[in-house]
């Protein structure tokens, strides 16, 4: 099941709705993240009740999901940004905003209807005690109306609000007593922003909760919605996770500040996302098709047949892999293609766990450069690995080959290694050269003893009167 | 000038060498697996020596844009300790490699049994793995030496111009030449040849299934040794394509045997040091 994604339209702001679904679904989005505005099907606008089938009918011609958002600025109150919320005075008119959402989305067949809790009030004292129970009351009465039209709602944490974060959902779901109409609607920059867990891990803990997602990038402690690569999300770990998981509704892009190139944010979102996205790699084959030397697909598949019969025929062909399919790089995949070649022919091993680390070990122990860079790249390709290969890793890392260096910090590096070992392979790829943009999971794993390392040697090279690589540069003017 | 070096031992030299090597017109060498001048003690420092052969000095070569190949072997002279025996279990996996064109050095240290029975089954995984053979003949009793080398690579069923038998001299180049077999020539301060001993050799014997080298290890030795030598037959009124025939197509020519060298790859790649390697490696940048 591939991931369906979708574009939240308060990023096409100063596009008319008709116009903003054509072009989402030309781009080939699966679906829109419709939020209720003024200009965007304003349910208390005048032509509404015109306006609402039309969508409706659009919506369906397209072939476009939908899930409505609720987060509009000036909807409700057009001097106070988000007034009134669940929690502040005049909650009533939120409720009954919501309750309409609510009815809007059973009409358009959405798939979620999401909301948040709402700041604390700034003019009111009050506990957060009372804050929490005006909020349970509030929701209740939502849900009985979702639970009336067969809706389902998606419950957003958003930072700097009452309910931030995914424990204060999960407190909120409890003191509910669990309703199943009440879903998570999950923003995975605020992950980055402010929750412990990783991006991948808080996916995993939303788990079957999930009804609802919103992507974008961000970076820590700052809640400020990026384009995807302004940010410090590694996405392919993080919609592997939605994989995982086997999410099944739209990941929308929730870029509300940047309707000024709206069209052109929608478009690069998508090609983004559609190269992030599990699956979407390069197949291995195709790269070995596509740069093979003459013969050389012939003969890989040839081998993979007899792997197929008797797995020991891979230490026999392993090393003869460069000669028979070249060793020119692969267009920009990363890997050359005899590494695409050779994984092709682990991969045909067909083992699992333990098994697949201890011929992955032999293949490597016993292997020259080229088939040891192999493995290691290997290694971030093949499922149902577990830490049991990290020594060869480890190993890579100990030697002062850049190619296998480099080769062994891909994404199972950044997925195994622990904090010492991750940090010390960094800064010796800091040492022998290799660009940090090679490096997996970089702006995740960046840590305060990271930086302090990389302060150190960046004071180190000065004294010595030598320059500090870019890149480290970057890494340390970046914020903390 | 282009340069192939068919016998250097890079792991003992510097990274001066390769810089200088590559100076003079050395596109590529091939290192025999020998010994270390220290004896081994044990397989595992065979396999890390393989290791080394197939791993990091190609990597070092390639900073300098030379290009690495290697033969690999359990060497004569350890072929008698019994602490090094089993290096001959794990030779095979080895020759699989891509980098490595030839088996050896195998031949003759002492004449030995044990030597007897080590260059035989080497002389089989040449065989199974379609490999020429690189022969060293022994520096003591060389003529005699050299002699029972020939028989038993004629017995072993080789094509002898598969099979390059290294270190000759004045006396022991014509039996050589007349068995089909390849004639290695070492230029080696004091101890081997010199330039001009080679020239004339050249000028005797003629340019075919003749290659120089340097044998540069941790000896005494010269790893532009070929180099001069190329210098020495144009000074003797020998062509540059002479030159070429015998420092470049004559090695090019008996390596292919291997069946591993891919002669466009080797003569594109090599023609200047590689900038992604230059910019990344951990050799060159002192300022590291």
């Amino acid at each position: 099941m591939s991931l369906r994604f979708g574009f939240g339209t308060n990023g096409l702001g100063d596009n008319r709705l008709p116009d903003a679904l054509r072009l989402l679904a030309d781009l080939g989005y699966d679906g829109v993240a419709l939020t209720l505005d003024t200009g965007h099907l304003d349910p208390y606008a005048e032509d509404f009740e015109r306006d609402l089938p039309r969508i409706a009918a659009l919506l369906d011609k397209l072939d476009l999901a939908v899930v409505i958002e609720t987060g509009a600025r000036y909807l409700l109150d057009p001097r106070r940004k988000h007034h009134p919320t669940l929690i502040s005075e005049g909650s009533e008119q939120r409720i009954g905003f919501l309750e309409r959402a609510v009815r809007i989305g059973a009409e358009l067949g959405a798939e979620a209807v999401s909301f948040w809790s709402g700041n604390r009030p700034a003019d009111e004292a009050v506990p957060d005690d009372e804050l929490w129970g005006r909020l349970v009351r509030g929701v209740e009465r939502v849900i009985t109306v979702a639970e009336l039209h067969g809706v389902r709602l998606g419950f957003e944490p958003e930072p700097g609000m009452l309910v931030e974060d995914i424990a204060g959902y999960e407190r909120l779901i409890a003191a509910l007593g669990d309703p199943g109409a009440l879903g998570l609607t999950l923003d995975l920059g605020h992950c980055r922003c402010l929750e412990e867990l990783s991006v991948p891990d808080c996916v995993r803990r939303a788990g079957d909760r999930l009804v609802n997602v919103q992507i974008e990038d961000m970076r820590r402690g700052v809640h400020e919605h990026l384009e995807f690569g302004r940010g410090e999300i590694d996405f392919p770990p993080v919609l592997a996770a939605l994989a995982e998981v086997g999410y099944r509704g739209l990941v929308s892009v929730e870029l509300p500040r940047h309707s000024h190139d709206g069209p052109g944010v929608a478009m690069r979102s998508i090609e983004f996302l559609r190269a992030a996205a599990p699956g979407s790699e390069p197949d291995l084959r195709d790269l070995v098709a596509g740069y093979a030397k003459p013969g050389g697909t012939d003969w890989l598949d040839q081998q993979v047949a007899e792997i197929a019969l008797d797995q020991a025929v891979i230490r026999r062909v392993f090393p003869l892999v460069g000669l028979r399919c070249g060793r020119t790089p692969a267009g920009d995949s990363g890997l050359c293609v005899d590494d695409a070649a050779r994984i092709v022919l682990l991969e045909a091993l067909g083992l699992h766990g333990p098994e697949l680390t201890a011929e992955l070990t032999d293949l490597y122990r016993y292997g020259d450069a080229a088939e040891r860079r192999a493995v290691l790249h290997a290694l971030s390709h093949l499922a149902d690995l577990d830490d049991s290969a990290v020594p060869l890793v480890l190993d890579a890392v100990r030697s002062n080959d850049t190619r296998l260096i480099s080769a062994a910090l891909g994404r199972y590096a950044a997925a195994h290694l622990d904090d010492d070992a991750y940090r010390q392979a960094v800064l010796k790829c800091v040492f022998t050269g290799i660009p940090l943009a090679d490096v997996a999971g970089l702006a995740e794993r960046t840590d305060a003893e990271l930086r302090r390392m990389f302060e150190h040697y960046a004071a180190e090279r000065l004294a010595a009167g030598r320059t500090v690589p870019d890149d480290v540069v970057t890494l340390l003017e970046g914020p903390a | 000038m282009r340069i192939f070096d068919p016998h250097i031992h890079m792991t003992s030299r510097t990274t001066d060498d390769y810089e200088a090597l590559r100076g003079a017109g050395v596109r590529a060498v091939l290192e025999p697996a020998f010994w270390i001048g220290q004896p081994r003690t044990s397989v595992g420092s065979f396999v890390d020596y393989f290791d080394g052969l197939v791993g990091w000095e190609p990597f070092r070569a390639a900073q300098f844009g030379i290009k690495h190949y290697c033969t690999i072997a359990l060497n004569p002279k350890e072929a008698n300790d019994p602490r090094c025996r089993e290096a001959l279990e794990v030779v095979p996996r080895y020759l699989a490699k891509e980098q490595v064109l030839a088996v050896g050095e195998i031949g003759y240290d002492s004449m030995t049994p044990e030597e007897d029975e080590v260059f035989a089954a080497q002389l089989g995984y040449a065989r199974e793995y379609g490999l020429p053979v690189l022969v060293h003949t022994p520096h003591r009793d060389k003529p005699r030496g050299t002699e029972r080398t020939l028989d038993v690579v004629r017995e072993s069923g080789i094509d002898p111009s598969h099979a390059l038998v290294d270190h000759l001299n004045e006396l022991t180049v014509k039996t050589v030449l007349d068995a089909g077999c390849w004639a290695g020539f070492s230029i080696y301060p004091d101890t081997k040849m010199d330039e001009a001993r080679m020239v004339a050799i050249l000028q005797e014997y003629g340019l075919e299934r003749i290659l120089v080298n340097s044998a540069a290890d941790w000896g005494r030795s010269d790893p532009l040794k070929t180099y001069k030598t190329g210098l020495a037959m144009l000074e003797a009124g020998f062509t540059e394509d002479d030159v070429d025939r015998v420092l470049w197509r004559n090695p090019v020519e008996f390596l292919s045997a291997s069946g591993k060298l891919d002669v466009a790859e080797l003569e594109a790649g090599t023609e200047s040091p590689s900038g992604a390697l230059f910019e990344g490696n951990s050799i060159l940048r002192g300022s590291r």
